[in-house]
């Protein structure tokens, strides 16, 4: 019985954080239309800024939000450097499909490769602000802790005030105008750009909130090569493509289902299957509903 | 039409002429070379699979990996379980990344864009683990793929690797020839107007899905081809011989060749053998600290990936035509 | 010609799809000619870059000898791993300073594979053919390695690998790698003494193992078999799949509900650390025995596995624990580690660096003034049993066999995290990747020779 209530809760756990780079992703997404492969290495490099600020302030509260700002800046330089570029150069013709897809592989290249020359190729530890040890409940140890709690709560924080500022505000309302149709939002006076890059800069903080929660609940190594970055790359975005693209509660939805049936599959069938129950998961979604989970009914033009 | 016919003469004497070239090439470069003149035949293959895939039916492979290995490990199995020749062992290895092919472009086409590029990275991060489930697949340390020396005729001192080439420009030479005559045909306009306008395609009479999942097959078997070659130049297939990374290297090679025409696929091929010697040089000859030396390759291929995408998407190729017809 | 030539362009402004063919026939040759250029470039730019012609034994001159080696040095494989060229290179340079090894200085020329055979096999052509090394020296990795063996065609160039980082049981088999020289214990050898502790100490209870399911694993459970250990619960993991949020967990979660007494840790260092690391996490406590590949104190302690949870464990080595200061060997390579290679941790990584480092500055001298790649192997073949050894086990080279090191010693974590030898002195178990038993060795390590140098 334990052991049901447990492989549920690591994968609410496991969900909530693969929801905060779905969520990320599908920010990007939405804003400008772009698939963000380089969103993992922006967010290690946010949680590299974390590591600095833990080091000068020993204070994991101040390094968390320190990180969250440092990743909008990074990303909105990236957007405003790069992604203006290729949108200008290549919005048109085959390459529309892959060229984001390769920028943005190219940028997770570059920024692992900048990592890797300033701090090194090492493992470095991040201190975790609160125990991970679980809570009991009479002689069994359950399989949440304070810090998993903690974790789970911030995702519902992120993605209620994310799902707010897009859909109750102006800045939201022209978030999706500008990814929809970017010419008639410039004719309804809507700063397109200004709006791509903000949409970015959130992308980015979600992406940094993303990278010093996952370090905190692993290991809390850190490192360029970090097994669990690329893995929470991979499985971020098919947490997302799971969820629909196209809603931020899709995303969180997307991530939850992953999070679980990779839980229930690992500890009631087998060790070995991971990756190819994702694969699996991903496909049977894909061709029962091809637009994901909570994906738009009306016909909308890709 | 006969202006036609004296073309594809023309071409395949040009492929020939190539050929020729290669031959006599081979005979005067260095061993070293010859080894990775086999792999830059190898990535052509696999490149002009991405090129077909993406440039020519708009569909977006983020996991042609996991082909390389399905066509990689196919060979192997046929060539020790039935003691196949090496020819037979690649046709295998094309059959069945292209069967596989066919199956994913069944999914495929029903998938717009980013679905595909998510399902296709599932798939690459997905299957090399099932190396692991199957004892007949070999597990980790995978399986042997023994080619055999070089026919006695050819001298005591042929070298393997001149062996290597020699197989892996042959395939390479006979495989562009072949994909270039199919894109020059019906069916390569089929998928350009698949990519471009698949609303008109459709409207024309086009079976747009048909027309993807053979896109998606023919690429798949290329791939698989692509996959054999890998095997032989490194003598085994495992899993680890097929990251991720080699997924996303392919997509590299394909854009800076330029996604949309086959004529520049040497480029992106030679520059994925070439880059990580060049900033292997750079380094030994500035004599830099141990991070240096680790970030280099990375940065320089990375670099060189974002220059080309922001300033020359289409390609050189499509580039330099493009002047011309200024 | 003229009225077909007006037809086209009727077409081609009639119909878009035949127009764009009507391009391509005409840039058809363009085409062509690029492909052909790009050729003359790329192969220009090789016959630029063309070798000289080869020296008499290749990678050995008057003064120097070139080693070779070809270790993930980044990608997700690399922690740990990457310390190992540093510290061999720290050792080289120590002996370099001191008149080197009959007279000539030892180079080590690192290239990073990834833990990718393709790469691996590139990386090993480029130090043959272009940095002409004399031999390889601790490749690492058991597909790696195959494939740079096969292709690379190391038997028969001759060209020695020496030290193989890899507990693959088949690089010993003389046969089939007559080159190769393994250093480290198989796993078949390392579950099979495991198998001999739980038969002395806990025979009757319950066993619990976790293990990558890939030949890693696949070699101990052949061992285990063996040694006739019965598991009460097996936990296989995909590589790679430790890092993925929750599944260390769910190893936890079965391990309580199957409630072993003992549980075997059998995985690389990031499983292992994932597995204490939960386990803490759910206050689950059993007693641990660490496989040899995972056990590394210092990279547990980096990943978060607090020393006192730690304490208690068991673990195997074959040399002696990093931590033993009042072992001569490790002594000395904490100076030379100090000297040579400032800023780098000493750990368990660091010392098999050193130890395979010694052992080839061993060979070289003994394979004498004039050194050839045939005489190396024979003189690893017929000296190595009287070589100065750091490990504690006997190497097991001869005539028949390429087998290294052959057995481990147990010991315990103590509240510092460092691996103490049970019962205060190091105790050899030694056998076989068969059938043989397991048996307490005999061997007296050598003395080492005067300051670490060869004599």
């Amino acid at each position: 019985m334990i052991q049901l209530l447990n492989t549920l809760l690591i994968g609410i756990t496991a969900g909530s954080i693969y929801s905060l780079m779905a969520i990320a992703m599908v920010l990007v997404w939405r804003s400008t239309r772009v698939v963000n492969f380089a969103q993992a290495g922006m967010a290690l490099l946010s949680t590299y800024f974390g590591y600095e600020v833990i080091q000068l302030t020993h204070s994991y509260w101040i390094a968390l939000p320190v990180a969250m700002l440092a990743g909008a800046v990074v990303a909105s330089a990236i957007e405003l450097i790069i992604m203006r570029l290729l949108l200008k150069h290549s919005s048109q013709g085959a390459i529309a499909s892959i060229a984001p897809i390769i920028a943005t592989l190219g940028l997770l290249g570059l920024i692992k490769s900048v990592i890797g020359y300033f701090w090194g190729n090492q493992d470095l530890s991040l201190e975790s602000p609160l125990s991970n040890v679980g809570f009991t409940l009479g002689s069994d140890t359950l399989a949440i802790s304070p810090l998993k709690l903690f974790i789970i709560i911030a995702v519902a924080f992120l993605v209620l005030t994310l799902s707010f500022i897009f859909q109750k505000t102006n800045l939201g309302l022209a978030l999706r105008a500008s990814a929809y149709s970017p010419e008639i939002s410039r004719l309804a006076g809507i700063k397109v750009d200004l709006v791509r890059t903000i949409g970015w800069a959130l992308a980015g903080a979600a992406g940094g909130a993303a990278g010093m929660l996952q370090t905190a609940n692993g290991t809390g190594t850190l490192s360029p090569d970090s097994l669990e970055f690329s893995l929470l790359l991979a499985f971020g975005f098919i947490a997302a493509v799971i969820g629909g693209l196209d809603s931020l509660v899709g995303a969180v939805i997307g991530a939850l289902v992953l999070g679980l049936v990779l839980a229930f599959v690992l500890t009631y069938i087998g060790g070995s299957l991971v990756f190819i129950t994702a694969f699996v998961l991903l496909l049977v979604i894909l061709l029962i509903r091809p637009g994901g989970i909570i994906s738009q009914k009306a016909g909308r033009r890709a | 039409m006969h202006k036609l016919k004296s073309n594809n003469i023309s071409r395949l004497i040009g492929f020939v002429v190539f050929g020729i070239f290669l031959l006599y090439l081979s005979n005067t470069i260095d061993e070293l070379r010859v080894y990775q003149g086999a792999t830059v035949a190898m990535y052509v293959v696999a490149i002009s699979s991405i090129i077909l895939l993406t440039g020519y039916s708009g569909q977006v492979s983020l996991g042609h990996g996991a082909l390389l290995a399905v066509g990689g490990y196919g060979a192997a199995l046929v060539r020790n379980n039935l003691h196949a020749p090496v020819w037979l062992s690649f046709a295998a290895a094309v059959l069945i990344a292209a069967l596989c092919g066919a199956l994913l472009g069944v999914t495929a086409a029903r998938l717009s864009g980013p679905y595909l590029a998510g399902t296709t990275l599932a798939l690459a991060v997905g299957l090399p683990s099932i190396a692991n489930q199957f004892k007949f697949l070999g597990g980790e340390q995978g399986l042997i793929f023994d080619i055999g020396l070089p026919p006695a005729s050819l001298g005591e001192t042929f070298s393997q690797y001149k062996w290597f080439f020699w197989i892996a420009a042959l395939t390479a030479l006979i495989a562009m020839w072949w994909l270039q005559n199919l894109l020059r045909s019906r069916y390569g306009r089929i998928w350009r107007a698949v990519r471009t306008q698949s609303v008109a395609a459709e409207l024309a009479g086009i079976n747009v899905a048909r027309a993807k999942i053979l896109a998606f097959t023919v690429s798949a078997g290329l791939a698989g081809l692509a996959g054999a070659l890998l095997s032989m130049t490194i003598s085994t297939v495992s899993p680890g011989a097929f990251p991720l990374s080699l997924s996303f290297a392919l997509a590299t090679g394909a854009v800076l060749s330029g996604v949309t025409t086959l004529g520049g696929v040497m480029i992106g091929a030679v520059t994925l053998v070439a880059i990580p010697e060049i900033a292997d040089a750079l380094t030994q000859r500035f004599g830099a600290s141990e991070n240096v030396i680790n970030s280099l390759p990375g940065l320089m291929v990375s670099g060189l990936l974002i220059v080309v995408v922001l300033f020359v998407p289409n390609g050189p190729v499509e580039q330099i035509r493009h002047r011309r017809k200024k | 010609m003229v009225q077909s030539n007006r037809s086209d362009t009727e077409e081609r402004n009639n119909n878009p799809a035949r127009a764009l063919d009507g391009r391509k026939h005409m840039i058809g040759k363009n085409r062509r000619k690029l492909i052909a250029a790009s050729a003359v470039i790329a192969a220009g730019s090789m016959l630029l870059a063309a070798a000289p012609a080869q020296a008499a034994e290749q990678g050995v001159t008057g003064s120097t000898i070139k080693l070779g080696i070809t270790i993930p040095m980044t990608g997700i494989a690399s922690p740990g791993y990457n310390k190992i060229p540093g510290a061999m290179k720290a050792y080289f340079n120590y002996v370099n300073a001191n008149g080197g090894v009959n007279g000539r200085k030892i180079n080590l020329v690192v290239k990073d594979d990834q833990y990718i055979p393709t790469l691996a096999v590139a990386k090993a052509n480029e130090l043959i053919l272009k940095d002409k090394v004399f031999a390889l020296i601790g490749t690492l990795g058991t597909a790696s390695t195959k494939a740079i063996s096969r292709s690379a065609q190391l038997s028969a160039r001759g060209i020695p690998s020496l030290f193989v980082n890899t507990g693959f049981s088949g690089f010993a088999d003389k046969k089939a790698y007559p080159t190769s020289f393994s250093l480290l214990p198989s796993y078949q050898m390392e579950a099979k003494v495991i198998g001999k502790y739980l038969d002395e100490n806990y025979a009757g209870k319950k066993v619990g193992l976790i293990y990558q399911d890939d030949d890693f694993g696949v070699d101990a459970l052949n061992g285990f078999k063996q040694a006739g250990v019965n598991f009460a619960i097996k936990i296989p993991y995909a590589s790679g799949s430790q890092g993925v949020a929750g599944v260390a967990g769910t190893w936890i979660t079965k391990l309580q509900a199957a409630a072993p007494d003992v549980v075997i840790l059998f995985g690389v260092s990031s499983a292992t650390a994932a597995a204490l690391g939960n386990a803490y996490a759910y206050k689950y406590a059993p007693k641990w025995i660490l496989g040899s590949v995972g056990g590394d104190a210092t990279t547990l302690a980096a990943n978060k596995v607090p020393p006192a949870f730690l304490a208690g464990a068991k673990g195997l080595s074959f040399a002696p624990a990093p931590s033993d200061s009042s072992d001569e060997y490790i002594k000395m390579f904490m100076e030379v580690n100090a000297t040579y290679n400032k800023g780098v941790t000493f750990d368990n990584n660091v010392v098999a660096g050193m130890t395979s480092a010694f052992l080839a500055v061993q060979a070289i001298k003994s394979a004498g003034a004039n050194l050839t790649r045939k005489g190396l192997i024979a003189a690893i073949e017929k000296n190595a049993a009287s070589f100065a050894n750091p490990g504690l086990t006997p190497l097991g080279y001869s005539a028949t066999s390429h087998v290294g090191a052959t057995g481990y010693w147990i010991g315990t974590y103590d509240a510092t995290g460092a691996l103490k030898p049970d019962g205060g002195k190091y105790t050899v178990y030694t056998t076989d990747s068969g059938t043989g038993a397991v048996v307490v060795s005999t061997y007296k390590r050598p003395a080492m020779p005067a300051k670490g140098l060869p004599n």
